[in-house]
């Protein structure tokens, strides 16, 4: 008779994970590809959209960065003065600048000019990374280069998205 | 005899990847971690020592400057033109207008021209905020206002012809050269390979800074551009003009601000 039960011979039954490796693969070589060994120096904000740009040069790791958002100026992640009162600020001045912001550029020139003086660095550079929401008027943009010009910060890194090819 | 080959009767032996597969659990998270996704860059502004822009310059130390070998070549930025003059005087004015791509959360995408007071708005009416503009495109116009149309190759660059002027099309024969650093010359096989799109603001700023470079190479202050907006003008297009120019071989930029 036919009515006897199959009974499959198998031995242990073992998970074929081929195409998982081959997954896992692709997405090392993936990340491989994106890996970034310098970290990310920047300021993170919602209200900080960079704007793209063709450079493609590198930040550099700087002692000091401004972040401009729509709503505040920030110095090192510390909040200064309101976007809205540096707007306020009468753009017939001569020279337009913000006097908290120059204030604490200021104290932070000195404590790089007294780390020279102790031997942590080399000379007094006056670099500033300078992160500005693409969305900010050029009235605010100039006041806060002006401010850090007059601070002594005269070289500014401008942070910029890579535009994608 | 004891040398008689024996068949084994198990299965076909397989590759043990467990500690394959323990490496690729540990290296896959770290490096997600580190991953970078959007690529940050810089753009280097040097301000002149012992002044915070060019605001002073303007007037104060014009007079010693005018007697220099200096260009003092300028981009004046409006919010309806880019105007490039220098220490004799100022070429025309590339007038423009504005259109601004918005890109919303729930998939709207449209580009809308932007004008004073005209708010763009969802087709659920509610007004498109600044951080879902995710473009802004300036279009070249001629003096009726119109949209000018330009020749484009493939890849987006601006095709001229030898003296640097714009070319609205191309037909097979023609030699046009495209708009990268140097000029790139193209000898049109196929005409349907080009496209005409609206011509750039940016693209027609980058070949007139080109041409002025190419003029004048010997000028003490060749490098140098100063960029002086209006206060309205957004950071955005101001780092557009900036790739212009540092693509037109103007790294050195300054900012001023235009007197009311």
């Amino acid at each position: 008779m036919g009515c006897g039960r199959f009974k499959p011979n198998i031995g242990n039954a073992s998970l074929n994970i081929t195409s998982m490796m081959d997954m896992f693969t692709i997405i090392l070589v993936f990340l491989i590809k994106s890996f970034s060994a310098d970290g990310s120096i920047l300021t993170n904000a919602d209200n900080l959209v960079l704007p793209n740009s063709e450079s493609r040069k590198k930040p550099q790791e700087v002692n000091l960065q401004i972040a401009v958002t729509s709503d505040m100026i920030l110095l090192d992640n510390a909040a200064v003065v309101p976007t809205e009162d540096v707007k306020n600020i009468s753009a017939e001045k001569h020279d337009p600048f913000i006097a908290k912001l120059e204030e604490k550029l200021k104290v932070c020139l000195a404590m790089e000019e007294e780390m020279v003086r102790m031997g942590a660095l080399n000379a007094v550079q006056g670099k500033i990374a300078v992160q500005i929401d693409k969305n900010i008027d050029f009235d605010v943009m100039f006041k806060v280069m002006n401010t850090c010009g007059k601070a002594g910060y005269n070289n500014m890194n401008f942070a910029v998205m890579e535009r994608d090819d | 005899m004891a040398n008689k080959l024996r068949i084994s009767n198990s299965p076909a032996a397989e590759l043990d990847l467990k500690c394959f597969m323990n490496l690729m659990v540990v290296l896959i998270p770290l490096l997600i971690v580190s991953a970078e996704f959007a690529k940050v860059a810089v753009i280097d502004i040097k301000l002149p020592d012992s002044r915070g822009t060019q605001t002073d310059s303007t007037q104060t130390k014009q007079s010693a400057e005018d007697k220099s070998n200096k260009m003092l070549l300028t981009a004046i930025v409006t919010d309806s033109a880019i105007t490039l003059g220098a220490k004799g005087g100022f070429m025309p004015s590339l007038f423009y207008r504005e259109y601004h791509r918005y890109i919303t959360k729930d998939g709207y995408d449209a580009l809308i021209e932007y004008g004073p007071g005209i708010s763009p708005k969802h087709p659920d009416g509610r007004e498109l905020t600044d951080h879902e503009r995710y473009d802004i495109f300036l279009y070249s116009t001629d003096d009726k206002r119109e949209i000018i149309k330009s020749a484009y190759t493939k890849y987006g660059e601006l095709l001229t012809d030898i003296e640097g002027i714009a070319v609205k099309s191309v037909n097979a024969g023609d030699t046009v050269f495209a708009l990268t650093n140097p000029r790139r010359r193209i000898i049109v096989s196929n005409p349907v390979e080009f496209e005409s799109k609206p011509l750039s603001a940016y693209d027609e700023l980058k070949n007139r800074l080109m041409k002025i470079k190419e003029r004048y190479r010997d000028a003490e202050d060749a490098d140098d551009l100063i960029i002086a907006a209006e206060n309205e003008v957004i950071f955005d297009k101001i780092v557009q003009i900036m790739d212009a120019a540092r693509g037109a071989e103007f790294p050195n930029i300054s900012i001023a601000k235009l007197r009311g």
